[in-house]
């Protein structure tokens, strides 16, 4: 009984020996995984998300969302991708993007820059931009000349494809 | 658990409020207004939803369309007063377009021309208009001459186009300095051939 008792101990014992060995390893190579994700993750970050443009004016309420963060907008700040432009009842803002197009938005508007590449050595060249409400003043650059399809700007009712212009684009707010 | 459960409110909901925007027809109107371009030109623009597309090719020409699924309506001109009055914080708040400068070097130099410095007054002109802190001055050579050679050329005719700007009153710190040697040339030529317009610094004021 007690022989037995004690052969069954050492085995446990070995067990749980080699599991927590087994543990450690595990727990070194996540540890390891962890830390090269996180390495991957800033090199990223760093290396990629090239600026869609710059802010040039604003004025009054007017703010930039990335992220889900929203933030005031202030002259010279950088434009990225998925980046939101917004204003309040107050606000308005002109931004310079990095194909040398202008554009700006009058009070209570919402405009998400959904795509921007401009890659011209690659010919990636896209502008994609939802607006969402308020007013928007846009005069074509690069993306446009060397890409006749390339600025697209979509509302809740319609498509805009622009083949080097300026134009002005009005959308309802849906909450009126 | 919970982030479930809000997925689940999201994906009820969403498709919901889509379809009330749909049923209320006139949810967000969108109206599209053909402006002419800062030099007198108009472009074209092509306003399209599920239902069709309209074309809009002359200055103050506008169309509207009530929902994806309504035709935009015929295009007619407005008085160019009301558009103004319509957009008038977005025009206001509209940025002046950025301006590009080239200036030419003689063969293997570095010193601006006359000529050149004449057209310098105009680039700060453009600075000064726009409040601009974002200048790009890029050096650039033919393709006479080895590529060691033609970066440091071309970065001496960048940098000397940068000093009379800051000599002139420009902020340093809101130009950026680059140099390409022979590697983009604005005419390309087979390597060895001398080509007077690709000697030259560009300038952007943005």
């Amino acid at each position: 009984m007690r022989t037995s008792n004690k052969k069954y101990d050492i085995e446990h014992l070995n067990r749980s020996l080699i599991l927590s060995l087994l543990k450690k390893k595990f727990m070194r190579i996540s540890l390891i995984t962890i830390c090269l994700v996180f390495i991957c993750c800033i090199g990223m970050a760093t290396a990629e998300e090239p600026r869609a443009g710059f802010v040039k004016n604003v004025s009054g309420q007017a703010f930039i969302e990335r992220n889900k963060v929203t933030l005031p907008a202030k002259v010279k700040d950088r434009l990225m991708e998925n980046d939101i432009l917004i204003t309040g009842s107050s606000g308005s803002m002109g931004v310079i993007l990095q194909d040398n197009s202008v554009m700006s938005i009058g009070s209570n508007t919402r405009l998400v820059i959904s795509k921007f590449v401009f890659e011209p050595a690659d010919e990636k060249l896209s502008f994609i931009a939802q607006i969402k409400k308020g007013t928007v003043v846009y005069l074509t650059g690069l993306i446009a000349k060397l890409n006749h399809s390339g600025v697209r700007f979509e509302t809740p009712a319609a498509t805009c494809g622009i083949r080097g212009t300026h134009f002005a684009i009005k959308v309802e707010d849906p909450g009126n | 658990m919970k982030h479930k459960l809000h997925l689940r409110i999201q994906k009820i909901i969403l498709p919901l409020v889509l379809l009330v925007l749909l049923m209320s027809g006139c949810a967000s109107t969108t109206q599209v207004v053909l402006l002419p371009d800062p030099d007198g030109k108009v472009g074209i623009l092509e306003v399209s939803n599920v239902k069709g597309t309209q074309t809009l090719n002359q200055a103050w020409q506008t169309t509207e369309s009530a929902s994806m699924d309504r035709t935009p309506s015929e295009p007619k001109i407005l008085e160019e007063k009301k558009v103004r009055q319509a957009f008038r914080e977005a025009l206001e708040a509209e940025p002046i377009p950025p301006a590009s400068f080239i200036i030419y070097f003689r063969t293997d130099r570095s010193a601006l021309s006359t000529d050149s410095r004449t057209l310098l007054t105009k680039v700060i002109d453009a600075i000064q208009a726009r409040k601009s802190t974002d200048i790009i001055i890029s050096g650039h050579t033919d393709a006479v001459g080895p590529i060691d050679y033609n970066r440091r050329l071309s970065l001496r005719r960048a940098k000397a186009v940068a000093d009379i700007l800051v000599a002139r009153g420009i902020d340093r710190q809101n130009i950026q300095v680059t140099y390409h040697g022979k590697g983009n040339p604005l005419v390309p030529t087979p390597d060895g051939v001398p080509e007077p317009r690709n000697r030259r610094v560009e300038v952007t004021v943005r």
